[in-house]
């Protein structure tokens, strides 16, 4: 009896106006737009420079700064507090003083990664001008970057998107759905029937999987298409991850249906959780830099597990043996939010 | 001058005529019914006489006011209560008063006396939940509160559908004293006793009016719609009785808190019976009905349904009855056929099988068309028409209605009996509550309660022998009067 | 303005009877607040150091006692070749790795690039660490956040996003609740007149957003320990003109939409999505190509957070910020105009 009620599910889907629409507009969108949004490249930084020394050096700067693509050179002011004063207006980020052959680097450090990102840069370009004399001492130190070699963030974030449409996607729709069927008394009718829990939330979580198949494939096309980035490891990889994601967040909108009396208070808190376990995987930020308390969620936390492991694959080019601690947790977390799920449902009170 | 006129008005949505060319008008102080089958455009008028919707073609006025230009007025001198449930859920009944009268700018001391009969019942309940309310005591409280400021003219669309005899007939009386500060009302009703009262009424059908009288001139001339011959019981009785109990009860109680809804109720129902379950509001029928289908847990008691015992075996159950719930419950975004399927495989028949059986209820319900439209786009009757025949699709051995007629017109309620009496000649039972007393004549047994316990069960003929009284709605009225709950 | 009393008291009412939406409310920016301003950062702090030395000279000995020394790296391992760093890494091991070759003059780190940002920054560190450069002639100074914490930054992004949400999302909501549940015609057809509906509607949200808005400043000020350096009369008088804009704003939505559905979805994704991305408050608008950059330019909260930056963190005056102000005011008034005059006095 399982097909017929998953056929109703994809029946209902379909017949939704907006939803067909919204499973295949929101990933190109997303894949589309986003990659040039979370861009945490710092570029376009205003320098303002005080002069005191008068001298041709701050001329070769300016030429240097404005050939480097990081900087924008807003002008000279005559005095500290001037230069100041722009930074307060928001025309300049970060001041360079000149004073007596030496240097004050001064950024606005209010957004501190674009601060410190700044300040860096610009003291290498300062130190590359000027030389260093206790040069012969110091060893000199080269650098080598490993897989993302050309420094992009787009392949940085790519694995982060396809999380992001997959959470919202696979993890709001059910959310909406078992309370949409409350709210239009419809589950007390197949609540009379001898269909069992298990099988009605089977039934329930299948067209989502589906859904997250076609949305993975879909974002894997743009992603080629429009920036050239393919996974370094293997497809079939990236697959399991993503359907294992797909298991996790389609279970955990069943729960929070099953326990929500209003569409409203579902989303609301379904939004929350999302919040949480977004901020906390280490999909924008390092997970290691939190403190302890924060980092020992990670453990519980699906959303880690899944970036950890498709950053892995899709940038680190990584096979099986070095995401499976990753694969096990995933699973296991997925299976027993499904039985959750299953548990939560209540058939008669 | 008159309170209502309307003339020449026409209305569509895309491409549905919803009215075309209606033109009446109404005299101040006098009580005018609408009447007409579902979607014939009642909503929509009454809507437009409230100024909520424009006309495509035609005028409207109200208390001499035009609807388009003098909205304003319109609204500081009538009362509305709309078709459909529209008091504020999670607002107790008390606020929910309060907030309408001052809404209307007056208070609820100072309306008390327009509402005090239907009130009265339902004080008791004021600091519950308006949500958390029996459908017809919703009934009564958004009817309060269409009353609480005494307007000029009163629009009530369907105000007792859901709402037991007995209230319907306190209701009645209320807002016939209305008149008496010559109030005028505009209602529309599926009840032939309602339509009576009327002093004229205008028969709507599919947008256009067929006709505008008197009640008795209207009732007269359209009679093969409202009065349709009564069904014959010509299947004989002892060939049906003979066999086992399907439903046996015994003890019966649910308890919420201290009030006990179903409070030690025993009956039993026999193989292919029709039973009909009977009370007025609030008096515990639906959670009876939820104990016996398996959606809740009795407090205490036994009760068994088709040999399973509903404590326990509440799963096993459910393989073999049918329920068709009060609200509405197919489901509106998929089509005729795909709910017969939908349906079916649940209860897992095969493949081939569903599909013969589909060709014959559609077959059967004359519904071969339209099998592939919508379900939200048919006609009340007819979804409640078609939730029965799938309720029964898998030849259950009993099948629970809870008020399946709610709000249909007389013709199309006749049809939905006449599948009834179909599926009990096949040895299907049938329990099923109403708040029509013709359709209790109709039923094998019926039992009616009262503050939760069963008060009289028995034959409609045996009752009404007992109590001395002519008809059903006379015992029914009887034994209801007796309510004590409303004074505790 | 009895009538507008009473309306008030029912809206006060739906929304204190639902708990739960009223827990996720108020808990959403207490939780954000916290987890910002001590759970995520991007400080450079227990990087996995992998030391690649088949031979260790004094030298390279000396930098790692350094290494390890420091906070920012931990010292996870030493291999003996660059191919097993590189193993260590892709496994999720380690994040960097030191290689001291045998010329033991030359350095090489080996970085894990996935992430660039980090990449870079701690590549900037080790050098700094190893070689303990003599950089007498640079000074770098930190301006209005010297510790360069992320709460900083985050506080007026919570501000604007919650403050958003909250109202545009919750009142257009209400209002579609009323036109789903059919109480909106018996609303429309009493003499109460719509402006009235309206405005009460709005009114327990307004109160809402500003004690959210309290709670956010106070805790900012007393857990997170970010100083309020502007006045805050004025961030007050700048955050009720936001609200007032989101209240339009969420007006706007009840109109279109017909279903809480749409509404729901209509402000989660149409207005939150391009307010969390495109305001500045994540992502920096400066690198953004030119196309997206002129989207944002009409996103309000950008306007407020940029403002409320400037107003609480840079502690400048209110005619710094004169032309955000403005911006937001204008589009105020708009707003509220639009929506006023395109509220449906009948029904569809």
């Amino acid at each position: 009896m399982i097909n017929y009620l998953i056929r109703k599910e994809l029946l209902q889907i379909r017949r939704n106006g907006f939803l067909p629409k919204l499973v295949v507009v929101f990933p190109i969108v997303i894949m589309c737009v986003m990659p040039w949004v979370m861009n945490m490249e710092v570029k376009n930084i205003g320098v303002c420079i005080v002069d005191t020394d008068r001298n041709t050096e701050s001329q070769r700067l300016v030429h240097r700064l404005e050939a480097s693509n990081c900087f924008v050179f807003k002008g000279q002011q005559p005095t500290y507090e001037a230069a100041l004063a722009e930074v307060e207006h928001g025309k300049a980020d970060v001041i360079l003083e000149i004073r007596n052959g030496k240097y004050l680097i001064a950024a606005n450090a209010v957004n501190g990664t674009k601060g410190a990102m700044g300040s860096a840069y610009l003291s290498q370009i300062v130190a590359t001008q000027t030389p260093v004399p206790s040069a012969k001492t110091t060893p000199t130190a080269e650098t080598l970057i490993l897989y993302n070699k050309h420094q992009s963030y787009k392949l940085f974030m790519i694995p982060a998107l396809l999380a992001i449409v997959m959470m919202m996607l696979t993890g709001f729709l059910p959310t909406l759905n078992i309370v949409g069927e409350k709210e239009a008394g419809t589950i007390e009718q197949i609540n009379v029937t001898p269909v069992s829990k298990r099988t009605f939330i089977l039934a329930k979580l299948i067209p989502y999987w589906g859904m997250a198949l076609f949305v993975v494939t879909v974002c894997l096309l743009l992603a080629w298409g429009i920036y050239g980035i393919t996974p370094a490891g293997s497809l079939l990889l990236v697959y399991i991850l993503a359907m294992l994601l797909a298991v996790f967040f389609s279970s955990f909108g069943l729960v929070v249906s099953n326990y929500s009396d209003t569409m409203q208070q579902a989303i609301l808190v379904m939004w929350f959780f999302v919040v949480c376990i977004m901020l906390l995987s280490g999909l924008f930020t390092p997970t290691r830099s939190m403190p302890t308390w924060a980092y020992m969620t990670t453990y519980i936390n699906p959303m880690h597990y899944f970036i950890d492991a498709i950053r892995t694959v899709f940038i680190r080019g990584g096979d099986f043996a070095t995401i499976a601690h990753e694969v096990y947790a995933l699973l296991a977390i997925g299976l027993l939010m499904a039985l959750w799920a299953v548990q939560s449902y209540k058939k008669n009170s | 001058m008159q309170a209502i006129e309307v003339n020449h008005i026409s209305k569509s949505y895309g491409r549905v005529q919803a009215l075309q060319d209606v033109s009446f008008s109404v005299g101040k102080g006098e009580v005018f019914g609408l009447i007409g089958p579902d979607g014939a455009g009642k909503s929509t008028l009454f809507r437009m006489l409230c100024t909520l919707l424009l006309p495509d073609e035609g005028t409207l006025s109200v208390d001499g006011f035009d609807t388009v230009r003098q909205m304003k007025e319109i609204r500081q001198r009538i009362g509305y209560m709309p078709g459909r449930f529209s008091l504020y859920e999670d607002l107790t009944v008390e606020e929910n008063l309060i907030f309408f009268a001052t809404l209307y700018g007056t208070t609820v001391e100072a309306g008390y006396d327009s509402v005090r009969t239907i009130y009265s019942q339902i004080e008791r309940f004021k600091d519950r939940k308006a949500g958390a309310l029996s459908g017809g005591m919703k009934q009564k409280l958004a009817l309060c509160c269409a009353l609480i400021h005494s307007p000029s003219i009163l629009f009530l669309d369907e105000p007792t559908t859901g709402v037991d005899p007995v209230s319907r007939m306190e209701l009645w009386e209320t807002l016939l004293s209305l008149k008496e500060r010559n109030i005028t009302i505009v209602a529309s009703t599926p009840y032939l006793d309602e339509v009576r009262r009327c002093e004229r009424v205008a028969f709507l059908d599919y947008g256009k009016i067929r006709g505008i009288g008197t009640s008795e001139v209207i009732l007269e001339k359209f009679k093969d719609v409202f009065n349709p011959p009564g069904i014959d019981k010509e299947t004989s009785d002892s060939s049906r009785q003979a066999e086992q109990n399907v439903i046996e009860v015994e003890h019966l109680v649910k308890a919420f808190g201290t009030f006990r809804a179903v409070d030690d109720i025993s009956f039993s129902v026999k193989r292919g019976e029709i039973f009909g379950f009977l009370g007025a509001n609030g008096a515990g029928k639906t959670t009876a009905m939820h104990m016996l289908t398996g959606l809740n847990q009795p407090t205490s008691g036994t009760g068994r349904v088709a040999g399973y015992d509903i404590r326990t075996e509440y799963e096993q159950i459910k393989r073999h009855i049918g329920y068709m719930s009060q609200r509405f419950s197919l489901y509106e975004d998929l089509t005729v056929s795909e709910n017969i399927e939908l349906f079916a495989g649940i209860y897992g028949m095969d493949d081939r099988k569903i599909r013969t059986k589909r060709e014959e209820l559609l077959r059967r319900l004359k519904f071969e068309e339209h099998k592939d439209d919508l379900v939200s786009s048919l006609p009340l009757g007819w979804k409640q028409k078609l939730a029965f025949s799938v309720s029964i699709f898998h030849e259950p051995d009993v099948v629970f209605l809870d008020e399946p007629t709610g709000g249909v017109d007389p013709s199309t309620r006749r049809q939905f009996w006449e599948l009834i009496y179909d599926a009990a000649a096949r040895g299907i039972t049938i329990f099923v509550t109403t708040h029509y007393m013709d359709e209790a004549e109709y039923c094998d047994r019926v039992s009616i309660m009262v503050d939760g316990k069963i008060a009289a069960i028995g034959t409609p003929n045996e009752l009404k022998q007992r109590f001395q009284l002519p008809d059903m709605n006379h015992v029914f009225t009887y034994l209801a009067r007796q309510a004590k709950r409303s004074e505790q | 303005m009895k009538q507008f009393y009473s309306f008030v008291i029912k809206e006060t009412r739906h929304i204190l009877r639902d708990k739960r939406t009223m827990l996720i409310l108020f808990g959403m920016p207490v939780v954000l607040m916290l987890l910002f301003g001590f759970a995520i950062t991007n400080d450079v702090k227990n990087v996995r150091t992998i030391i690649v030395a088949p031979y260790l000279s004094p030298q390279a000995q000396l930098a790692v006692e350094r290494l390890s020394a420091s906070e920012y790296f931990t010292i996870t391992a030493t291999v003996p070749a660059t191919r097993d760093a590189e193993q260590l890494i892709r496994r999720q091991q380690a994040d960097i790795a030191i290689v001291f070759t045998h010329q033991h003059q030359n350095i090489q780190i080996v970085t894990d690039g996935t992430d660039p940002n980090m990449a870079q920054q701690w590549t900037n560190y080790a050098q700094q660490v190893i070689m303990n450069p003599s950089t007498t002639l640079i000074n770098t100074k930190m301006l209005y956040n010297p510790q360069m914490k992320s709460a900083y930054n985050f506080v007026p992004a919570i501000m604007g996003m919650l403050l958003m949400l909250i109202c545009a999302m919750m009142t257009s909501i209400s209002v579609v609740r009323e036109k789903e549940k059919g109480t909106m015609e018996v609303l429309l057809a009493s003499p109460v007149r719509p402006l009235t509906v309206i405005l009460a509607k709005a009114v327990p949200y307004l109160v809402m957003a500003i004690c959210i808005l309290v709670t956010i400043l106070l805790m900012a000020r007393h857990v997170l320990g970010v100083p309020l350096a502007g006045s805050l009369f004025w961030i007050i008088i700048v955050s009720i003109i936001y609200i007032t804009l989101a209240l339009s704003l969420g007006l706007l939505i009840s109109n279109i939409a017909q279903t809480q559905m749409t509404a729901l979805l209509l402000s989660a994704m149409v207005l939150i999505m391009p307010v969390v991305m495109l305001s500045g408050m994540l992502f920096p608008l400066e690198s953004m190509p030119q196309v997206l950059q002129c989207v944002a330019t009409i996103i309000p909260p950008r306007y407020y957070i940029e403002a409320m930056r400037k107003l609480m963190i840079m502690g400048v005056g209110i005619h710094e910020v004169s032309r955000e102000v403005s911006v937001l005011t204008i589009m105020t008034a708009l707003l509220l105009t639009v929506a006023l005059a395109k509220f449906k006095k009948r029904l569809e």
